[in-house]
């Protein structure tokens, strides 16, 4: 339950303050008329403090549906938007799901160090958690991908990127968020912005901001997602398979020293 | 070229080597002439620290506002699987929809070492060209290398975008608006010219025929972030950049010329600051020859200071007047020669003449 405080409450806090420095003063000075008076005037404000109190208990409790500051710890506001896009995703794009579909405030500046602290919690105690926000590697040389930030828990083909990869990730987080947008009694405009921006970018995803709906996004994108979608997946899976070789801290993190690029390439 | 190397390291003194770039690249090849930007280019010096620390700051440059918000909107356009890059070059390059890869060049395994990212940049670039179908689409940030008289130069294009008809277009984003369809003409100019370097660099790597004289520029439109991508024609640029690339001097004989002990080092003491006297620095500079003309002013760090150098010759008052004036070096010898104070060398005869009737028109109108 919340209760807003009212501005009566509060200054009569403020006042109580300045006047117990006050008899704190005078005492110390020896004025001791001055301190007399001074602590009957903080009496009466503390007596006139419960009074509001009382009055503030008698109202009923008023929501707040949006709430300054997070409800959930970070990487659980991660962990939810990842799961809605379905794919590694940038922080920017994270940021903008939680924004769209989320309560609570997420800090840009704390995700910058977010893997780099999940990675350290796993090599102090690997697999202690049931989940860590993890990298997702490059097909090529499994090298961390720049800038993304994938789910442990997904398989390890969903957590390397080949060449068609970025495109192919966009598609589907295109039509996941499509799907959860139309799911959703009331998505509200940063939800429909986000989506266009998704829709704006695809062919066929929709003639105008205005006109957009979320079936048609699903469906452009799905449109072109068929044609990458073998390709992508057979790249995805040879290299997941010469990931599984790496021992589990790089499986996650990726392996920046040696280079175990593919044979061909 | 190992002793180049050696003798380039120590005019550098000890300071970091700065990077080339297109930009330098471009401005180098239109004052070819000038042995003091070339020496100073070649061997890395940082130009506006030294220009500062002798007294005569650079005035230009891009401020930082510039830069972070060239690189927003880069990032912008880029992201999501360079989503908004690939409808505009869909449309502009006219990219089937199958033709979405990606090579992301920035580094190698989290290695961002020169050598090792241009190798790798040519190495995928070159195996594109050989086998389009297995080639990506877009290859981001790929290094590049080219030989500016005699030196290295590593040059990194935003984007390269490879058609399945087999040819290369550099791509360049820049975050200059494109208002009514027209931007500013300088700075249209100035992307063209950057992007010609990196035509020629791509070339020399993979042949003429893979790679076009159309660049796509990627602007904001209006006073929006919405990107618009226009291509430019950079056949003029190209002639240009050749012909002055091929008249370069060799390094080599330029760095011979100068005395070994040279050194433009500034020697920073423990807290950063340079104990290195400007006088001392001056005189370093002078031992290389400059070469200065009005148009420095906005392409080099030094030009005030050899603007100040030559000052007094007929080389400061441009190039078409150096060309007329030609023979006579300073101004003070070119208005004795107009006022007949001075009597003319016989290979001046012609340029005598000239001033003596210009002065004459001059001082009868001025009467």
């Amino acid at each position: 339950m919340v209760f807003r405080v009212t501005s009566a409450a509060e200054a009569l806090e403020r006042r109580i303050d300045e006047l117990r420095t006050a008899v704190r003063k005078a005492v110390t000075a020896g004025e001791r008329e001055r301190a007399m008076a001074l602590r009957g005037a903080l009496r009466r404000a503390e007596r006139e403090w419960e009074d509001a109190l009382d009055e503030l208990a008698d109202q009923p409790a008023v929501l707040v549906p949006r709430q300054a500051g997070p409800l959930l710890p970070l990487r659980e506001q991660v962990h939810q938007a990842l799961t809605l896009l379905g794919s590694p995703a940038a922080p920017k794009l994270i940021i903008a799901v939680h924004e769209a579909f989320h309560v609570g405030e997420m800090v840009p500046a704390r995700l910058t160090s977010l893997r780099r602290d999940e990675e350290r919690s796993f090599r102090s105690s690997p697999h202690s958690r049931p989940y860590y926000l993890c990298s997702a590697l490059t097909a090529d040389l499994l090298a961390p991908a720049r800038g993304l930030l994938a789910v442990s828990t997904w398989p390890m083909a969903l957590r390397v990127i080949g060449p068609l990869s970025p495109r192919v990730d966009f598609l589907n987080s295109a039509i996941r968020l499509a799907e959860h947008l139309d799911r959703i009694p009331e998505p509200g405009p940063t939800a429909r912005r986000l989506l266009w921006r998704f829709a704006a970018n695809i062919p066929g995803g929709a003639a105008s901001a205005d006109a957009m709906t979320p079936t048609v996004v699903a469906q452009a994108a799905e449109a072109e997602l068929k044609i990458h979608r073998d390709a992508d997946r057979s790249h995805r899976e040879a290299a997941a398979k010469r990931a599984r070789q790496l021992p589990d801290v790089e499986q996650l993190f990726g392996n920046r020293l040696r280079s175990i690029s593919a044979t061909g390439t | 070229m190992d002793n180049l190397q050696e003798r380039l390291r120590h005019i550098r003194g000890s300071a970091a080597e700065k990077r080339h770039n297109a930009r330098t690249v471009a401005a180098l090849t239109s004052n070819p002439g000038c042995a003091r930007r070339a020496v100073l280019d070649a061997a890395g010096v940082d130009k506006d620290r030294l220009a500062r620390h002798v007294g005569f700051p650079a005035k230009f440059g891009q401020s930082q506002f510039a830069i972070t918000r060239g690189n927003a909107f880069e990032a912008q356009v880029k992201a999501n699987g360079y989503a908004e890059l690939l409808r505009l070059l869909r449309e502009t390059l006219g990219l089937e929809i199958r033709e979405v890869g990606s090579t992301n060049l920035e580094d190698v395994g989290g290695n961002t070492g020169q050598e090792v990212r241009h190798a790798r940049s040519r190495q995928k670039l070159t195996s594109a060209a050989a086998d389009p179908n297995a080639a990506a689409t877009f290859y981001d940030h790929p290094l590049l290398r080219l030989d500016v008289g005699g030196s290295r130069v590593y040059l990194e294009p935003d984007l390269v975008a490879f058609h399945h008809d087999g040819v290369f277009h550099v791509v360049e984003i820049k975050s200059f608006a494109v208002i009514d369809n027209q931007a500013d003409a300088r700075k249209v100019a100035a992307a063209a010219t950057q992007s010609a370097v990196y035509v020629l660099a791509l070339r020399r790597l993979l042949g003429d025929d893979k790679v076009a004289h159309e660049v796509v520029l990627v602007c904001p439109k209006d006073f929006s972030n919405q990107p618009v991508a226009t291509k430019v024609d950079v056949r003029k640029q190209l002639i240009v950049l050749n012909h002055q690339l091929s008249r370069l001097t060799r390094i080599e004989s330029l760095v011979e010329a100068l005395p070994p002990t040279l050194t433009l080092d500034l020697a920073p003491d423990d807290d950063g600051k340079f104990s290195r006297p400007a006088a001392e620095v001056i005189a370093a500079l002078g031992e290389i020859e400059a070469r200065y003309a009005p148009g420095c002013l906005a392409t080099c760090e030094m030009a005030f200071f050899c603007r100040q150098e030559a000052s007094g010759c007929t080389a400061t008052l441009g190039l078409s007047v150096r060309e007329e004036l030609g023979g006579v070096e300073t101004v003070a010898e070119a208005l004795g020669l107009a006022d007949g104070i001075l009597v003319e060398g016989d290979d001046q005869a012609e340029v005598a003449a000239m001033l003596r009737t210009t002065a004459r028109i001059f001082g009868s109108v001025a009467a």
